[in-house]
């Protein structure tokens, strides 16, 4: 059976990878959204103008 | 190759001129190498033992501290008056006016540099009358290397909002292995051990960094300044 | 299309990596010395690769920018060096935890850890100027030239402190994985290197996308203004 010196430890390195990689991928994530947000701002201002002008 | 090295001249004399008559950027650099110097002997207080395994590491962080001023306003000057685009346009080419700054912020750093050793050999007892010349060329060679890379990076950094922060952050991490090169050397040399089979590395580190870089640095400089 | 790789490539990432946390919890024997931090390696190694290649896909990418100024270039370059940083950052934070146990430190200056660590900081400078700069152009030429000196400056670390330390008697600083590895404990290393460059991949991938999300951001933007 996997040895227990340690396992703590162990614990905490897996841990701080897949800590790592999560708040990299929620930060896209967040990124994503924000951006598809101004993307559609900027779409609706883009047909306005066409419309207005 | 006359007019490309005649062009290095006459940029290196203008900015050293400029320079020579204000002495701002030198009499910055050098007060705040020796406010590091002072303020570290006073926090720290090192005896000799101590001293002779940090000689090195303080000497070239104060040097490379005191070089971000120099080097900062290498570029910056020129954005007055719309200078750099006329230096842009002039017939001297992108390499030649990148190499007359860097040979004028290489005298200006060496200035400022001997300046301090004699602060430091006042402050710390130090003995570098020993291994004069070999001390020389250490510190010839890491200010060359960070004058290219600062150099260079002032061109590259001088049309940017954030100027004097994003320098040395971009700088310092490129500046690593030349920085633990000479300063390896120098605490060695400080210490009265010549330069042989162990150290020699370090040397032939620090030319190769100062070759590779000042070739890429020429080859480059086009792409930052122009486009 | 594309939706459909980065789908593939995600579930093959996590399918691999379920498998070989299987493997690496449950399976795999003791190693004698170290305990169960041992079985980090097979993140930490797998993550150093993945981060070390995206050194040198970004200087490939960034030299292909300055060839062609196709900004799609730049667009790769800036994805796959974001995602380098954190697997950057994964490797600086395993090799602390599992150095705090076996080495009883948090930090050494041995050659990997420095190399690690001179990598980030250039990384992070490198995303920091892609921030200081809005116009598009200059913000793709500029990092490309930071790119090409930051790799460059890493094959100097890298190889100058290798010099050095088969010099000097290496301290017990080698996180070497295969000297010294059974052959039936090598194979999760591997398998978790390919799990990771598809994960990886995926997140280059929407990166990308979020970069030409961006750029069509603003030049919609400019169309607007311009009515």
């Amino acid at each position: 059976m996997i040895d227990q010196r340690n396992f703590m430890f162990m614990f905490y390195g897996f841990a701080a990878a897949w800590v790592i990689v999560t708040a990299y991928v929620v930060l896209l994530a967040l990124r994503e959204r924000r951006l598809r947000e101004e993307l559609d701002r900027v779409r609706r201002m883009v047909e306005d103008s066409v419309k207005r002008g | 190759m006359g007019h490309y090295l005649g062009s290095t001249f006459t940029i290196a004399a203008k900015d050293l001129r400029s320079e020579f008559r204000t002495k701002e950027a030198l009499n910055a650099s050098f007060a705040f190498s020796v406010v590091i110097l002072v303020l570290f002997s006073f926090a720290f207080d090192p005896s000799s033992e101590q001293l002779q395994t940090i000689s090195g590491g303080l000497l070239w962080l104060v040097f490379s501290f005191a070089g971000a001023l120099i080097l900062n306003r290498s570029f910056a000057r020129e954005l007055q008056n719309d200078c750099l685009d006329a230096l842009i346009s002039s017939p001297a080419p992108a390499g030649a006016i990148f190499l007359g700054k860097t040979v004028a912020n290489f005298v200006l750093l060496m200035i400022v540099e001997l300046a301090s050793l004699a602060v430091f050999a006042l402050f710390y007892e130090s003995h570098f009358g020993v291994q004069l010349l070999p001390i020389a060329l250490v510190i010839a060679l890491g200010t060359w290397g960070i004058t290219v890379i600062g150099t260079l990076f002032s061109a590259l950094t001088v049309n940017l909002r954030m100027r004097e922060m994003m320098l040395p952050t971009l700088v310092y991490p490129l500046l690593i292995p030349a920085l633990m090169a000479a300063m390896t050397l120098t605490t060695d040399l400080m210490n009265g051990t010549p330069i042989g089979k162990e150290n020699g590395i370090w040397l032939r580190v620090l030319a190769g960094f100062d070759f590779i870089y000042s070739i890429l640095a020429v080859v480059f400089i086009d792409v930052v300044l122009v486009g | 299309m594309r939706n459909k790789i980065v789908f593939v490539l995600g579930a093959l990432a996590a399918g691999i990596l379920c498998w070989q946390l299987y493997n690496i919890l449950l399976v795999l024997p003791n190693e004698k010395d170290q305990g169960a931090i041992y079985r980090i390696v097979y993140f930490h190694v797998p993550a150093i690769f993945t981060g070390f290649m995206g050194f040198f896909v970004a200087l490939g990418a960034s030299g292909a920018y300055l060839a062609t100024r196709n900004l799609k270039y730049d667009a790769f370059a800036a994805a796959v060096t974001e995602v380098s940083l954190a697997f950057a950052t994964i490797v600086l934070a395993t090799g602390m935890i599992w150095g705090r146990i076996i080495w009883g430190i948090w930090w050494t200056w041995d050659a990997r850890l420095t190399t690690m660590l001179v990598c980030w900081l250039i990384y992070a400078g490198y995303l920091m100027l892609r921030r200081a700069i809005d116009e598009p152009t200059q913000r793709a030429r500029l990092s490309a030239v930071v790119s090409i000196f930051g790799c460059t400056d890493i094959l100097i670390v890298w190889k100058s402190i290798e010099w050095w330390r088969t010099q000097h008697p290496a301290p017990v600083l080698s996180v070497r994985d295969g000297g010294g590895m059974a052959p039936g404990m090598e194979g999760p290393i591997y398998w978790n290197w390919l799990a990771l460059m598809c994960l990886a991949a995926v997140l280059v991938i929407i990166r990308m996308r979020q970069e030409n999300m961006s750029r069509e951001i603003d030049s919609l933007r400019r169309l607007a203004h311009s009515y």
